[in-house]
């Protein structure tokens, strides 16, 4: 079953382009609190918030983001919907990652430094993902495609 | 000591950066190498978010913050972090980052009507000074107010309590930390006569049985959920437990769901306790030498205001029960009285009054709570078959009753959001004292807290309108003149009567009793329930308001002056987490602009005021205490002339810059190197972090709550020590003489605590010999009954709505909201609803829907399934997002002992909007 790659922002869009305006603020002007933080309008109004973008995106069909720094762990550039929760036993994400090595077209490996039982034996690589690592979702956030709110000047 | 990465961490950065399978572009693996070779300076930090207390390694270059890793060495966290450990580099970079004072100004002069304008720092203190004389002319001390949070570092909230406290006289200092953990220190006080947990983190490992109660700890403790889900794939007989109003992240982990009805978690402990009492797995040597039993007043009402002031009309009918209730047929059976029976709520103004009570009551309290009436009671999920329910409730009944099992039972805001916070607290320490698990490896009742210094900053510093730091509080005498001592006040300076707490400061806001509020590392006007008061307050009565912040916040936006704040990398400062582990940091960066740390602000600040200000006799309603005329505090201007102290003097000179501080010089070789723009913004030689740390660190050495000296937590070796420390050595279980130096020899255990510990005796209606014992070295089993939340849904309003958090935002979202990886992640606050009652609604997936209660209503996208799984009657909403204002609608109701705010119940509905 092939689906094509529809990941919906457009409304998100167009409040993201005014939000950026007020990252320069403060300015010469006068600010009204309006127009101040995450949320335009006064405190008194009650917003409409705008459709959420969803991915769409199936395992492989996107391109996992650049990370904000090295070593920063990568966030997951498909969809997760029927892959989580991750169980005491169930793991869907190991499922593909799970694997030792690259191959051309196929999940990312989970790294080496995910076997390293950090509490009982951090030197020692072991076959398999050790437990403190275990629940890949501590770390790894999703992604919907939402833009930002206000720009972030985060250079590594 | 600067950090230079071993090769275990080089072995990591390369295995996540050069193996091309992670998807990283090649030029990004090599540029991830090629940074580690740039000269990043490493020093080690502490993570700027939850109350788990994570060490972390903070990468700066060119007075920028480039990278964050987890300290391998830590031994909370070995080197994890959680998504938002991750993103501690980026809060810092938000583009809306305050970097200049803003005052509400119209021509030209500060106008409550009028817009945002860049002012100078002169300005801005010139009118805070101005109208704090104003209204405290009007009103006194108690006319003015101070709000923080858990989130101030331990020196923040040690200079913020003496400029209230002693420089002002007031006690109107309250954290939003109130509603994360009032109700555990209050248990911990009314249980143990001591605050903070006995237990440590180590107990993840110790254990068998983890149960969590209310505590969503995949998604609000990740990395603590890190490790008991490593405990629980290491070992076969280790048990997980979670109970929850809703399936959850954390119940994918548990060997055991239980879904409760909301406030029936009173009922399930009174079962548990039920059937330990009578199949005879009481530790009953435990129980005889450590333990007392105690009950208390049940007419407390719900902490909401007890008349119609100020109330919408739809509002009156909640209000109500503050005054009177009637039983409803579960109340009356846990209760033994009468269904129907009306119970005028008597012991509201003294609410957490308790007295000994003899075993046999204590058996007769339990004795309704049958597995039948609790399964009927406490079954939260309707779809689920009462029969499957009960083998539920049985099952964790006899994991506790097993006497081969270690248990720790944890909880969060479940419990401590709750209108019976501390009742449910005294609870889960009722089951653990019963059968002797507690003060023992791997043993214990363990409250989480929720912000990263609710316990190093909150509770220990006493940032409380009734407390003083090292566990006193302001209506002991002794307590009061130790801490005049030590601060070197004229006696009778600090004011005995208790202020008001977060939640009673917004109603005095709203009535005009406080008119002058500074909000310093907390964003209350959108976190504090019932919010559609207190934003017309702020904004409409004749009051200022002034936020200190690092970015604009919803509370900024009803504020009259907007301060910008230094942010934690940006100066020195310390934390302590939920194990009573206290952790320092040094300045890594410094703050942007004009930005100053809440420390220089508040030093500044005090320079406003000459002793004979505000150290004159001052009017204090109610004051009512030996030594003290009615209704007022004693000029105290004479005696501080007589201690050298002359009426020009300023609280500056007699709170901060003192001669003794002034002796802990800056630079200081414990810096190697970092700056300190507090020393440099204020143009001073001696260094405030130190001196003021050393200061409060002395009010708790040798009472309990000992921590080691400042240079001592820099140490290469040290990460972070957990207190007491007493001859270098920390603590990480209290109580047990093996392990704690104050536990008396030969005790085994030893409560030691020191509060409460004269009771009288009665029943459980109430006391009947006045003659008070005295209770040394033990800890009180309390039986407290199951009661109604004060708002249930109805007809009209026919949901219960829960708010709380998720992983990947913190709080009210001001700093995860500008990281671009966790807004991308979750950009919305979404209305999780059942499949069926969004059906019934008429409501799709992403549909837009009114959520409404008495209090207000606001507009939500509808979630079906996600994360978190809502029973059907249920709804759950996060409040990280000020666009989707869910405080609007919430109960300001509290645990009356506690003034905890319940955030986890109260009634709405849900309509297609």
């Amino acid at each position: 079953m092939r689906m094509p790659v529809i990941v919906i922002a457009a409304a998100a869009l167009g409040c993201a382009a005014s939000r950026l305006d007020h990252a320069r603020f403060p300015g010469a002007g006068p600010v009204p609190d309006a127009a101040l933080g995450l949320a335009r309008g006064s405190v008194f109004d009650i917003p409409v918030p705008p459709p959420v973008p969803v991915n769409a995106a199936r395992p492989g069909e996107a391109l996992v983001a650049p990370r904000p720094y090295p070593g920063a762990p990568p966030v997951i550039p498909h969809a997760t919907g029927g892959l989580l929760p991750i169980g005491a036993r169930e793991n869907a994400c190991l499922g593909c990652h799970g694997v030792r090595e690259r191959k051309p077209g196929e999940a990312a490996p989970v790294p080496g430094s995910h076997t390293l039982d950090p509490r009982r034996a951090p030197d020692q690589p072991a076959a398999e993902v050790a437990g403190a690592w275990w629940v890949c979702t501590t770390c790894h956030v999703g992604r919907t495609g939402a833009r930002p709110l206000v720009g972030n000047g985060f250079r590594p | 000591m600067s950090w230079n990465p071993t090769r275990r961490e080089f072995l990591e950065a390369g295995a996540a950066a050069a193996v091309a399978g992670t998807g990283l572009r090649p030029g990004e693996a090599r540029a991830g190498q090629a940074a580690e070779q740039k000269g990043w300076r490493w020093d080690r930090g502490v993570c700027r978010f939850c109350g788990v207390g994570c060490g972390i390694l903070v990468a700066t270059e060119g007075g920028r913050v480039t990278a964050v890793r987890g300290d391998p060495d830590h031994p909370v966290n070995r080197g994890l972090l959680c998504a938002k450990g991750y993103a501690n580099p980026q809060i810092l970079y938000g583009e809306d980052r305050l970097t200049r004072p803003l005052l509400r100004r119209r021509n030209g002069r500060f106008d409550k009507n009028g817009d945002f304008v860049p002012v100078s720092w002169t300005e801005a203190f010139d009118v805070m000074e101005r109208e704090w004389k104003r209204h405290h002319k009007a009103l006194g001390p108690t006319g003015v107010a101070i709000m923080g949070s858990g989130q101030w570092t331990i020196q923040e909230g040690y200079a913020a309590v003496k400029l209230a406290k002693a420089g002002w006289r007031t006690n109107n200092i309250d954290p939003s930390a109130r509603h994360g953990m009032a109700s555990a220190v209050a248990a911990l006080m009314q249980t143990f006569g001591s605050d903070q947990a006995a237990g440590c983190y180590d107990d993840i490992e110790l254990t068998d049985t983890a149960v969590l109660w209310g505590a969503n700890m995949a998604e609000t403790h990740p990395v603590l959920w890190a490790r008991i889900c490593d405990a629980r794939r290491s070992s076969p007989a280790y048990r997980v437990v979670n109970l929850t109003t809703f399936a959850n992240r954390s119940s994918e982990m548990s060997d055991l769901e239980i879904v409760f009805k909301p406030n029936a978690d009173l009922a399930i402990w009174n079962y548990i306790a039920r059937e330990i009492v009578t199949h005879n797995a009481m530790d009953r040597e435990f129980v005889e030498h450590h333990c007392v039993f105690a009950a208390g007043p049940v007419d407390i009402g719900f902490g909401m205001r007890g008349d119609d002031a100020q109330a919408f009309p739809a509002e009156l009918d909640t209000r109500a029960q503050e005054r009177e209730l009637v039983l409803s047929r579960e109340e009356a059976v846990a209760q033994r009285r009468r269904p129907g029976e009306p119970i005028r709520q008597s012991h509201v103004s003294n609410p957490g009054q308790h007295w000994l009570i003899g075993f046999d009551d204590f058996k007769r309290g339990l004795e309704p709570y049958t597995l039948d009436v609790v399964a009927e009671m406490a079954r939260g999920d309707p779809d689920e078959p009462i029969g499957a329910f009960k083998e539920k409730l049985h099952h964790l009944a006899e994991l506790y009753a097993d006497r081969r099992r270690k248990v720790v039972s944890f909880w969060s805001m479940g419990f401590n959001q709750h209108t019976r916070g501390t009742w449910v607290n005294e609870q889960a320490y009722m089951v653990h004292l019963l059968t002797g698990r507690q003060a023992r490896p791997g043993n214990g009742a363990f409250s989480l807290a929720g912000q990263p210094s609710a316990c190093g900053t909150a509770r220990e510093v006493g940032t409380f309108s009734h407390r003083l730091p090292a566990d006193m509080v302001v209506d002991d005498p002794g307590h009061r003149a130790r801490v005049e001592q030590h601060w070197k006040l004229p006696p009778r300076t600090l004011n005995p009567k208790a202020g008001s707490h977060i939640t009673q400061m917004m109603r005095d806001l709203e009535d005009g009793r406080i008119r002058w509020l500074w909000v310093q590392v907390a964003n209350p006007f959108q976190s504090t329930a019932n919010a559609n008061h207190w934003i017309r307050a702020a904004r409409e009565k004749d009051c200022f308001i002034v936020v200190s912040d690092v970015y604009p916040t919803l509370s900024c936006k009803v504020a009259d002056l907007i301060l910008p704040s230094a942010m934690t990398f940006e100066k020195w400062g310390g934390y302590g987490n939920s194990e009573r582990r206290t952790q320092l940091w040094r300045e890594q960066v410094p703050p942007p602009g004009e930005a100053r740390s809440d420390l220089w602000q508040m030093l500044e600040f005090s320079k406003r005021f000459r002793i004979d200000e505000v150290w004159g006799r001052q009017p204090v309603a109610g004051l009512r205490a030996d030594g003290f005329e009615d209704g007022a505090l004693p000029d105290v201007v004479a005696e501080a002339r007589a201690m050298g102290h002359g009426k020009d003097r300023t609280l500056h000179q007699v709170l901060f810059a003192t001669p003794e501080a002034q002796r802990f010089a800056w630079p200081d070789p414990v810096a190697e190197g970092h700056e300190n723009h507090t020393a440099i913004h204020a143009g001073i030689s001696w260094f405030p972090e130190k001196a003021l740390f050393e200061e409060y660190a002395g009010l708790g050495r040798g009472r309990g709550q000992d921590l080691a000296e400042f240079d001592v937590y820099y140490r290469g070796d040290v990460r972070g020590l957990r207190w007491p420390v007493v001859n270098g050595k920390e603590t990480p279980w209290r109580f047990n003489e093996q392990y704690d130096r104050h536990a008396r020899r030969g005790s085994g255990i030893d409560f030691y605590g020191s509060a409460m510990q004269r009771l009288p005796s009665g029943d459980l209606e109430g006391p009947t010999r006045n003659e008070p014992t005295s209770l040394s070295g033990k800890a009180k089993i309390f039986f407290r009954p199951y009661a109604d939340p004060p708002e249930s849904p109805d007809a009209a309003w026919d949901l219960w709505l829960c708010t709380g958090r998720l992983l990947e935002h913190w709080q009210s979202g001001s700093l995860t909201r500008r990281v671009p990886e966790l807004n991308g992640a979750v950009p919305q606050a979404l209305l999780f609803m059942h499949a069926r009652d969004a059906a019934a609604r008429g409501l799709a997936r992403g549909d837009l829907a009114w959520v409404e209660s008495r209090r207000g209503r606001i507009r939500a996208r509808v979630e079906i399934g996600g994360r978190n799984r809502v029973p059907r009657g249920t709804v759950y909403l996060p409040f990280f997002d000020e666009g989707v204002f869910v405080n609007k609608v919430t109960l300001d109701a509290t645990c009356p002992i506690s003034r905890g705010t319940d955030f986890k119940k109260c009634a709405v509905r849900v309509v297609k909007a």
